[in-house]
C-alpha cells in the first residue's frame, strides 16, 4: 500500500459509516446508498489533494451531497420525477417519493422497512438536517456550512423536521399496536 | 410547539446555548409545561433516531469500496496516460492535459461555496465540473429550435439561444446546472479547442455586471431584463467578449419593441 492510500485509509475511510448513514438518510434506499457512498469515496480518492482543512468528515459529506445532487439529477432526467422540495402539493409529493418497488421491498429486512417507513414522509431537506444533527452531532454552524443555509433556517428546519418525524413515529407505533390487537 | 420559546428550548437541547442563556431557558422550563413536554419529546425522538435509524455500512460495501480503490490507477499518471484522448470528445481532450493538481482544484471548487466562497467561484466550479463530466451537454444540437424548447422543459429560465458558427462560436448544445437554488440554463459553445459555458439564471435585482477571473477562468456577467448571464471560459478576453457581444445583439433583436 502506497503512502497516498495509507493516508486515505487513515483519514477518510474511518468516516465510511458516517457517510453511509448520511447516504441512507438522503436516498432512503440501501441500494442507492451503496452506490452513492461508493461513488463519493472514489471521488474523494481522486480528489484527495483537494483536502486541505482538518475536517475530513465535512469534506466527505460535501462530496456525498454533491454526488447525490448529480445522481439524483440524472435519475430525474430519465424518470422525470421532480426534485424533493420542488413539489407543492401532496399529490406531487407522492409522485416524488422514492418508494422501493415491491421486489425491493421483499428483499428488505424488517429494520430496513422500518427505516423506510419512518423517513418516507420527510422531505429531503428535513432528512438532511436531522441526520446531520442527531446522528453526526454537528453544531448548527457546521450544518449551516454544509447545507449552505443560514443558521436561523437550520433551527426552524430542524424544528419542523423533528415535528414531522415525531408524528410519523407516533403513527407508526399506533399501527403496530393495532396490529398486535 | 405553541410557546414562543420553543426554538430556544431546541437550541438548549442541542447544546447551542451559552451559560446565561441556558440558565434562562432552564428557568423558563420550570414554569412552562409546553416546553417541558417539548424537551421530553426531543429526548425521546433522539433515542428513537439513534436506536432505529442509524444503519452501519454493510461489510460487503466496505469490501466493494476497497476493491474499487485497488482498481484505481496510480494517481500521478492517470490523467496524462490516456491513449484514447484523440478519440474522445474535444472537451475531454482539452481536459486530458490537466494535472492531478487541477483536478484537485476542481474538487476544491465544488467545496468552495460551503466555505464562504463567492458566487463567481460557484460558477467557475460549475464550468470546471462540466469539462470533466460526460454531461457537458444534455441536449446536443446547434439548432436553436431544438435547444430553446428543451430548456422550457428542463430549466427554470428560457435564455436567448443562437448559433454563431459563422463567427467562430459553434453552439454545441445545452444543459441545466443547479445554481443559486434554481435550474440555470447553460448554453455550451465551442471556440477552437475551448469550451465556453454561458449560464443564465433568474435575477430580478439585476445587480451583477462586469468581469471576474477565478483560477484562470475569465467570466463576463451581464443582465438582460430579469435574467442574469455569465460567460465562462479559458479563452482570452477578446474571444469571450466577442461571444458576449453576439449574444447581447441577439437579445436586443429579440427584445419586445
Amino acid at each position: 500500500m502506497d503512502a497516498r492510500r495509507m493516508r486515505f485509509e487513515a483519514q477518510v475511510l474511518p468516516h465510511l459509516d458516517s457517510a453511509y448513514r448520511f447516504a441512507r438518510w438522503l436516498t432512503r434506499s440501501p441500494a442507492d446508498a451503496d452506490d452513492l457512498v461508493q461513488e463519493s469515496v472514489l471521488r474523494a480518492w481522486r480528489g484527495l489533494e483537494g483536502l486541505r482543512g482538518t475536517d475530513v468528515r465535512a469534506w466527505l459529506f460535501a462530496i456525498v451531497r454533491n454526488c447525490h445532487a448529480t445522481l439524483h439529477r440524472q435519475g430525474r432526467r430519465h424518470a422525470s420525477v421532480p426534485l424533493p422540495g420542488e413539489h407543492e402539493t401532496e399529490e406531487d409529493l407522492a409522485m416524488a417519493s422514492t418508494d422501493p418497488d415491491p421486489e425491493a421491498l421483499a428483499v428488505m429486512s424488517d429494520d430496513e422497512r422500518q427505516f423506510d417507513r419512518l423517513l418516507a414522509g420527510l422531505s429531503e431537506e428535513h432528512r438532511e438536517v436531522l441526520a446531520l444533527r442527531e446522528l453526526e452531532e454537528m453544531s448548527y454552524r457546521e450544518i449551516a456550512d454544509i447545507t449552505r443555509i443560514p443558521i436561523g433556517t437550520v433551527m426552524s428546519r430542524l424544528a419542523r423536521a423533528r415535528e414531522a418525524l415525531r408524528e410519523r413515529w407516533l403513527k407508526e407505533s399506533e399501527g403496530e399496536l393495532r396490529g398486535v390487537r | 410547539m405553541a410557546c414562543a420559546e420553543s426554538l430556544k428550548v431546541q437550541a438548549y437541547f442541542d447544546g447551542e446555548l451559552e451559560g446565561p442563556q441556558a440558565r434562562a431557558i432552564e428557568q423558563h422550563l420550570e414554569s412552562c409545561t409546553d416546553c417541558r413536554a417539548l424537551l421530553t419529546d426531543l429526548k425521546r425522538l433522539r433515542t428513537v433516531i439513534r436506536r432505529d435509524l442509524s444503519p452501519r455500512a454493510p461489510a460487503a460495501l466496505t469490501e466493494r469500496i476497497r476493491a474499487a480503490l485497488d482498481a484505481e490507477p496510480a494517481q500521478a499518471t492517470v490523467h496524462v496516460l490516456r491513449p484514447a484522448a484523440a478519440r474522445r470528445p474535444f472537451w475531454l481532450g482539452a481536459f486530458g492535459g490537466l494535472t492531478v493538481g487541477a483536478l484537485a482544484a476542481s474538487l476544491l471548487f465544488s467545496l468552495m461555496p460551503l466555505i464562504g466562497g463567492s458566487f463567481a467561484e460557484e460558477l467557475a466550479g460549475a464550468h470546471v465540473r462540466s469539462l470533466g463530466s460526460t454531461h457537458l451537454v444534455e441536449v446536443e444540437s446547434s439548432d436553436h429550435h431544438t435547444v430553446k424548447p428543451w430548456f422550457a422543459g428542463h430549466a427554470d429560465v428560457s435564455p436567448v439561444v443562437a448559433d454563431f458558427a459563422a463567427q467562430g462560436f459553434r453552439l454545441v448544445g445545452g444543459r441545466t446546472d443547479l445554481l443559486d437554488h434554481q435550474r440555470a440554463a447553460v448554453l455550451v459553445y465551442q471556440h477552437g479547442a475551448h469550451v465556453i459555458n454561458v449560464f443564465a439564471w433568474e435575477d430580478r435585482h439585476g445587480g451583477r455586471a462586469g468581469r471576474d477571473t477565478r483560477s484562470g477562468y475569465h467570466m463576463i456577467f451581464w443582465q438582460d431584463r430579469d435574467l442574469a448571464y455569465c460567460a465562462v471560459s479559458d479563452t482570452g478576453w477578446n474571444e469571450l467578449e466577442g461571444l458576449v457581444a453576439l449574444l447581447r445583439a441577439q437579445q436586443a433583436a429579440d427584445a419586445p419593441h
